[in-house]
This record gives structure tokens, sequence and C-alpha cells, in this order.
């Protein structure tokens, strides 16, 4: 974004190796628990867990690879804001679907 | 500040070079970065799918004159009202404005030399063009039957028409959608000209920046939905289908989670126009310039949160359709707010009844009424019983093309002398502006009524009790048709024979006005200097306002 | 069914909430016109009386006035919360089923209706109902997305493969009223439809008389239970039981191996029977086949008919055409409808 900034003056060439590597780790991880039986926990854990890889990849991805990390506040407002829109979409399918139990509100 | 010899009307010189005139050949327009040319492109490829989608509105109209399904079968009906909706939504409503009027317009208004990312601008226009003639190839090869909305599971196990490759063109140009939504914010941050401060931006412009807020965020979600519906059509992998684990509901929570947003995509770009056009044909002072700025931006927000409005009688929990329906009371009134200053704009104005001026006096009736309807479908009780009758139809004809389609004309006519140079027949213009009314709510006004009797909307066939009504609708859709034929008829005319129009016919203070009719390629001279804040029409604010009359040659009645 | 109102072109109204549709539907053209008529008429007023006068005149700049923007920024606000309100209101009466309702089930297919009644009577594309009886429809379809649509009534519920849903009503005039299917269905959607014929009490017990019946659902569940399925194999009591015991279980909690638990209602017995290991009973090992595939949406209303008959819900016994008689069972939160069309 910012104008005189060459990539490697950020991470060169091993950072971006380094993003790559932990990419791959990271879904390596993802394929070893798959198999784990965290469910026995709470329901849910497995996906939470695979979820919480992910995630974690995708921050590594956007500071780095996407020089977030370096980038301007306007930036920065942008990459969160379109976070909140994803939390809106999820929370208010969700309240669908919570609600959707016996109660007063049922159909 | 500019020399006033700039836009002085009574120079009628022959324009230098304008961006017209700056290479002929097939490859100075195909690989221009010209924003204005991008414009003059998009505005013909769209006119093309408008038309296309009118044939088949045609076709609609004519089919519903008989309560039988004789001239068009159930399978070609259906067919019919589903790329019809595909072709005039994601074909015509969503980039009109934002891509040939927007284009053309926010680096004129903005007193920039172009858009911020001009080969992303073209880029834009090649995926439409990809997008739109991918879409025309399935409907050539037999077309799609699932309905604009594409709902699962019939679109993804039922269906056995082009869905993929509809939905491909959708998916493609989606991404078309969100190149020109970056551009404008980008261009607006980055490019505006010395002392264009952002509330001395034209309104048109605050439009815009909430259409492309509205167009980074949402657009994204429909391309994934479509993704996702193509991996389960193609893998089988169960998504939205119950029989192999999906679920149906969810699928509509994705699709309208865009979809609702995409309807402030259509209508905000036209209340910018509409801004535009009432302030300064009143001369005057756009009343409440905040208001309407910022209710803009409150109607592009809230818009993402209404949309379960679609579902409430999908399944979906009582619970859920009580929180949709008070959210979208709520976006109701910064609407409200539009129209109360609009209206209030014109009072102690000097209002002239030029075209777009008759455009955008019948966008406030019409709009109106397609919002107070909007009430009506809000209301979750009353919507159980209107909700997928003609009810819903007529009401989002009123607010689609009552609203959106209006406002477009109203800018086309408005920008016209801009973008060609060119004067088109005032009295033409009054003719057609006046049968789109009245043409417009005979179609659409007895479809209220056919809703509240309970005429379900995608029949091909009906009940003979509905006849009547729908007589008058194909009546009113024949006068529209007429209406609508007619600019494209006169405009293309002016250009080879109108009057030149001179840099700034209306004698309005905006930028575009500021600069040569047809503009040059690079829009300016020198880099103008704003000095004055938007709306402002006295002759201190360098307007030879003598001069125009003069040169207007005709009598000055006091 | 042309109307018999006063109001030209006005829809029959034919149920006991179809009042309240129609009153939040007029005081909402009440709102509208007393919205349009002033503005309409300043937008007149200002184009006659302001209009242009002299060749690009400048009128005085006026800039706005927050006291105008904060009264009308309010007052629309509280009309759409009137609205709103109004509107929570009747949805509330629409969508929520009484308990003391009877019985009918609804497939929906492309492109027809099959209806069957409690006592056992089956109908396509046509539903018959005694008058001034809360009827409550539970819904399904086999296959695509359709929608159970009576303007009469002013009701109408969206019917959805792999889950339940329900329509209620009372109606409250004898005749014939349309049926509409109001969610796009393919091919021949605008051919799924029918009629409700809405009968006085007599003609209603002559009319299912005169369509005796082969077997009430609970009837045809037992025999699916018993015989054809062979569920009772490992579900009937005794020293064979592998399967958890379905008697009196229905309204009550069961807690599932791995955590979790439900309350049993329709769409939990409908989708223990389709995924079975997707909620396995404490106590029991997931040792149930799936009958994904094997069972129609009209067997598994059957099916569920029957275990809930063995909670004593809803036994066929009871006869539906008599409005006087109690609820047939104590437990019986027939408004139920889990989450699991999430899953």
């Amino acid at each position: 974004m910012a104008e005189n900034h060459t990539d490697h003056e950020h991470i060169g060439i091993p950072g971006y190796l380094a993003v790559f590597a932990i990419l791959i780790v990271g879904t390596w991880i993802t394929y070893v628990v798959a198999f784990w039986d965290l469910d026995s926990i709470f329901p849910g854990a497995n996906t939470l867990l695979a979820l919480a890889i992910a995630f974690t990849k995708m921050t590594v991805v956007m500071l780095y690879f996407m020089h977030v990390r370096w980038s301007k506040e306007l930036i920065w407002l942008s990459a969160v804001a379109s976070f909140f829109w994803l939390l809106i979409m999820f929370a208010f399918t969700m309240q669908d679907y919570f609600t959707r139990v016996s109660g007063v509100f049922s159909a | 500040m500019q020399n006033a010899d700039a836009f002085n009307p009574s120079l009628m010189r022959e324009p230098k070079d304008s961006y017209l005139t700056n290479g002929y050949s097939i490859k100075s327009w195909l690989l221009t970065k010209d924003h204005k040319r991008i414009a003059l492109m998009y505005l013909i490829s769209i006119s093309v799918f408008f038309f296309m989608g009118g044939l088949y509105a045609a076709a609609i109209r004519l089919e519903l004159l008989t309560p039988g399904s004789d001239l068009l079968q159930s399978a070609t009906y259906n067919k019919a009202f589903t790329q019809h909706g595909i072709l005039m939504i994601f074909f015509f409503l969503i980039p009109s404005i934002p891509a040939t009027l927007g284009n053309f317009l926010l680096p004129l208004m903005i007193g920039a030399k172009d858009l911020a990312l001009p080969r992303i601008n073209l880029l834009s226009l090649y995926l439409y063009w990809i997008g739109g003639i991918l879409t025309l190839y399935a409907l050539m090869q037999g077309g799609v039957d699932t309905g604009w909305t594409f709902y699962t599971p019939y679109s993804t196990t039922f269906s056995n028409s082009y869905v993929m490759a509809v939905g491909l063109g959708i998916f493609i140009n989606g991404f078309s959608s969100i190149l020109t939504g970056l551009n404008f914010i980008v261009t607006i941050h980055t490019m505006r000209a010395p002392g264009m401060t952002w509330f001395r931006l034209p309104l048109f412009v605050w439009a815009h920046y909430a259409t492309s807020l509205v167009m980074i965020l949402g657009t994204p979600v429909v391309a994934i939905t479509i993704l996702l519906l193509a991996i389960e059509r193609v893998v089988r992998v169960g998504i939205f289908d119950p029989a192999i684990g999906g679920d149906p509901i969810l699928f509509q929570h994705l699709f309208w989670f865009y979809s609702h947003p995409a309807v402030y995509i259509m209508i905000l770009p036209g209340m910018g126009v509409i801004s535009e056009v009432i302030s300064n044909f009143s001369r005057k002072k756009i009343f409440g310039y905040e208001f309407i700025a910022f209710s803009s931006i409150a109607i592009a927000v809230f818009g993402f949160l209404v949309w379960g409005h679609h579902m409430f009688v999908s399944g979906q929990s009582i619970y859920a359709g009580l929180v949709f329906s008070f959210l979208t009371m709520v976006v109701a009134v910064p609407s409200a707010i539009k129209v109360f200053n609009w209206t209030a704009t014109m009072y102690k104005g000097s209002i002239s009844y030029d075209t777009p001026m008759l455009y955008a006096i019948g966008f406030l009736g019409l709009f109106l009424v397609g919002g107070l309807t909007g009430l009506f479908l809000g209301s979750v009780g009353l919507t159980v019983h209107l909700t997928d009758t003609y009810f819903v139809v007529a009401h989002f004809h009123y607010v689609m093309v009552g609203g959106q389609v209006i406002a477009y004309l109203a800018g086309i006519h408005y920008w016209w002398p801009k973008m060609t140079g060119k004067m088109y027949s005032e009295f033409w213009g009054k003719v057609s502006a006046m049968l789109v009314f009245v043409g417009f709510n005979l179609t659409f006004f007895p479809q209220f009524i056919l809703g509240y009797q309970g005429m379900p909307r995608r029949y091909a066939s009906y009940p003979a009790e509905f006849q009547v009504l729908n007589v008058f609708s194909t009546a009113g859709a024949s006068v529209l048709g007429v209406g609508l034929v007619m600019p494209v008829v006169y405009l293309t005319h002016s250009i080879f024979a109108g009057k030149p129009a001179g840099d700034n016919p209306w004698m309005l203070p905006g930028l575009e006005w500021r600069c040569q009719s047809p503009p040059t390629t690079f829009n300016f001279e020198e880099q103008p200097v704003v000095t004055w804040e938007a709306y402002e029409f006295g002759e201190e604010n360098g307007l030879d306002i003598e001069e125009a009359r003069r040169s207007a040659g005709r009598p000055v009645t006091v | 069914m042309q109307t018999d109102s006063w109001i030209p072109l006005f829809p029959e109204s034919a149920s006991s909430f179809s009042w309240q549709v129609d009153a939040l539907y007029f005081y909402l053209i009440a709102i509208s016109v007393a919205f349009m008529i002033p503005i309409v008429a300043a937008i007149f007023w200002f184009i006659v009386r302001y209009r242009e006068r002299e060749k690009f005149a400048t009128p005085e700049e006026i800039h706005g006035s927050i006291v105008l923007e904060t009264v009308w920024s309010i007052i629309p606000f509280i009309i759409s919360m009137t609205i709103f309100l109004g509107g929570a209101v009747v949805y509330y009466t629409q969508y929520r089923p009484p308990d003391d309702a009877m019985q009918v089930y609804v497939v929906g297919k492309q492109w027809m209706w099959k209806i069957q009644h409690e006592t056992g009577q089956r109908e396509i594309n046509q539903l018959h109902v005694p008058v001034n009886t809360k009827v409550k429809l539970t819904m399904t379809t086999e296959d695509v997305l359709h929608d159970f649509s009576i303007p009469a009534f002013r009701t109408k519920a969206d019917v959805v493969p792999g889950r339940y849903t329900y329509l209620w009503f009372e109606a409250t005039k004898p005749g014939t009223y349309h049926l509409f299917c109001a969610e796009y269905c393919g091919l021949n959607h605008s051919g799924m439809i029918g009629s409700v014929v809405v009968l006085e009490q007599d003609d209603f017990e002559r009319w299912l008389q005169g369509n005796a019946s082969n077997q009430t659902p609970v009837e045809q569940g037992r025999d699916l239970f018993e015989n054809k399925l062979g569920c009772a194999s490992c579900h009937a009591a005794g020293s064979g039981q592998r399967g958890a015991a379905l008697e009196n279980i229905y309204g009550k909690e069961v807690k599932f191996v791995g955590g979790g638990s439900a309350i049993v209602d329709d769409e939990y017995l409908r989708n223990s029977i389709l995924n079975p290991s997707s909620q396995v009973v404490e106590g029991y090992q997931p040792i149930m086949p799936t009958f994904k595939g094997q069972v129609t949406e009209e067997q598994l209303i059957a099916l569920v008919a029957y275990i809930k008959s063995l909670s004593g819900v809803d036994a066929s016994a009871a006869a539906p055409s008599a409005p006087a008689a109690p609820a047939p069972a104590p437990a019986n939160n027939m408004g139920s409808n889990s989450n699991q069309g999430g899953r």
C-alpha cells in the first residue's frame, strides 16, 4: 500500500517461506486432530479446534502475506470491519437456529 | 477557481479534443483506461441487457393476459420469469447507475483526472462482459428455471436447466461489482481536488460511497453461496439439500445476506441522482445535506441486518422473524428522512420543468408508494398473507422500476449533454417521462390488489377471477414499454442531430459542469480548486448567469 | 370464491384471525394515505408556487432545520413501531398452533398435496375441514420447498424437506376456498393448486363416513412398527429389547451419549428414525441402522403418530370432529420443533 515499500523491506523471501511453512504445518495439524475424538469432551470440540487452526492461518496470511501489519489505520479499519460483518452474518443466522427449539418463540 | 471563460456558454467553440474524438480505432476503445469511455461502453452493454430483460417481461405480461397457460407453456414461462429476474437484477439494476453514471461522473465531480485504479476499472468491464456472455450463452442453450433466487434443493438437485453456467456468470459478474466498489472507495478517499472536503462532496458521491461499501461487504457472500451451490450440485456434498444432510433454509440466509443489501446497491445511487436533480433543478441548496448523506450510510449499514424479512414464512423461528421485522421498521426511517428532505428542498426554489426534473418528481411519488408498501411487507403478521403474492411483485417493481429505473433515466437525461455534448429533444423527453409514469402505475398498481386477493407469484396460469386486473396490468405494460423505448430513439438521434449543448446548459455550479462538454480525456485543463460548498447557485460562485440568459436566447420573464 | 364483501376486489375473509390481518392492512392503508396526501400536496404546491419565473434565478438559501429533521425522524419511527407491534401480535397468533387442535397431515410433492386425516381419510389437493374447529397441519415434503397457502384464511407457511412445519387455522364460514402452492417448486408450480372445503359440523361427519378410512395414521404406524419395518424386534419391551423404550417418552427430555439432550418431539422422532447414530440415548448402543430411503414421508408421519400414541398423545380414538372434547393428552406440547434442521 504505502509508496516506496518493497516486499523485502518487511519480511523478505525467508519471511514468505516461513508463512508458507506455517500454513503447511497448520494444514497438517488440522488433518491429524481430525482423528482425535474431542467431541467426547464437549460436543463440537473437533470443529472448534479446526476453526481455531484455520483462524490462526488466516491471521498470519493477513498480517504478513498481505502486509496489514505495516499498513495504515484505514486499512486496519477495513480489515476489522469485514470481520465485524462476518460476525453479523453468523450472529443473525444463528439467532434463527438457536431459537427454533421448543419455547415461547418456536413455531 | 478556474477562469470564467471555461464555463461560459457564449464561447461555443468546437471541442478540440474530447474523450470521444481522442482516437477512433476499436483498439483505442477496448484498451482505454479512460473512465468516460468505459462508462459509455457500460451504458451500451447495460442497455442491451435491459432490452433483453424487457423482452422477457413482455412475454410474461402477454402470457398473463389470459388465465390459462396458452401463449407460453409452464416450462417456458418459468424460464421467462427466471431470466427476466437474472438479467434485470444482476446485469442491469446492480451495475446500471454506478457503472455508467458513477463511472463517468465520480472523477468529474470530485475534480480528478480519472478513477484511482483505471486498469481495474477496465478489468471490471471485461468481467461484466465475460459474466454476461456466459449467462447469455446459457440462456441460448436452454436457459434456467429456478427463479432468480436459486432456492435449494430445487436448484441443486431437481432442476435440469443450466444452473451451473448461469451461476458462474453471476459469480464472475460479482467480481466486476466488487472491483467497481473498491475503485470508488479508493477514488473518493484519495483523489478529491484541493478544497473538496467530505462535506462539500455532491450527494451523488456520498450515495456512491455508501453503495460501494455494500458492494464490497456483501458481494463476496453471494459469490461464496453460489460456489457452495455448485459444490452441492456437482460433487453432491450435503450443504443445502436435506436428503444428503444439508439445510435449505441456510441457503436462504446466505443468499439474502447479500441479496437484500443488493437492493440498496440498486436504490442508493438512484437516491444520489435524485438528490442532485432536485437540488439543481430547484436551484436551491439541498435541505439537510448532512442528514441525506448520513442516511445513505445508515441505510447501507442497517440494510445488512434485515435480510430475514424475506424469510418470514420460510420456517425460520418466530423469534428471528420478530427481530428482523423490528429492524426492517428501523431501516424505513432513513428513507423517510430522505423523502422529507427532497420535498423541503423544493420549498422557495426556482423549479424548472426540464425532463430530468419531471423524472425526479415521478420518482418521489413512486418511491413513496414503494416505500410505504415496504412497511406492509415489513409488518410480519401481514406479510404471512402477502408474501409470495403479487403484492410483493408490485412492491419491488415500485422500488426498482419506479425508483431505480426512473432515477437512472433522470440521470441519463440530466448528464446527457455532458456525456455527448448534445442536447436531446426536450419535447420528446417530456412525453416519454409522462408515458413511463402513467404506464408504470397502470402496470403495477393493480398488482397490489391482486396480491391482497391472494394471487401467487410465478404462476403461468391462474384462476379466472384474477383476469380483469391482469388485463389492466398488461395494458399498462405496453404503455410503459413505449415510454421506455422512446429515449433510446431520441437520445440516439440527438448524438447525430442534436443542438450542441455547451459546457453548462443549465448554469449549475457542480464541478462536472465546469469542464468541457464532452470532457477532454483528462477532464480538467488545470487542477480545479474548490472554494465553494455544494449546491451554491449564486453569481459569486463564478457562474456568469447574465451572459447565460442572453445566450439562451429567451426573453427574461420577471 | 367471489367475495360477498362490500369492498370491491376484496378477498373472502374466513378464519378466526383473518380479521386481524385485515385490520392491520387497513391501518397501514390509513397511514400510507396520511403520509401520501400531505407530501404529494406539498410537492404539487411547491412545483406550481415556486416554478421558474426567471431563467437561472438564485433563490435564497435555506440550509435545513434540526427541529424539522428531528420531528420527521421521530414521528415515522414511532409509527413504524406501532406497525411492528401490530404485525408481531398477529404473527404470534398465526404461527402458534393451539394445543387442542384437530390434526391433519400434509405431504407436498411435485406437484400435488397429499393430505391425511387423523381418522385415516386421504385426500389429494383437497382439504375438508369442519367449521369453527381449530385445525393444525403438520407438513413436510418429499422433494423441494412448497408453501401451503390459503388466502381466505390469511395464512401460509413454507413446507420444508427434512423437517416439519406447522400451520393452523379455525375456519369461520362454510365454503370452498383456494389452496395455492406459494413457493416456486418447478415445472408445474401453477398447477399445484386445490381447494379447502369448509363444511358444517354434520356435513363433515357425513363426509368422514362417506370416505371410510382403511387405516388411521396410528394404525398404519403400528403396522409398520410391528410388521413391515420390524422396529418392534428391538424396541418392544421384553428380554430382546435392545433399543430405547418408546413408551411415555413424548415431551420428556432424553440425554445423549457424549453429552447433550433434547426434548422428544415430532422432529426428534423423525430424525431418530433417519439418523439414529447422531443422537444415541444414554444407556444404549449405536446399533440402529438408518431408515433413510426406506420409509416415505407419509410412513414417517404414521410412525411418529404411532410412537406418540405410546405416550398417550393424540390417540386417534379421540373424535377430532367434536370440538367440545378436551385435548386428548396432557403432554401435548405440539408447538415444539427442534433445531435439528441446522445439523
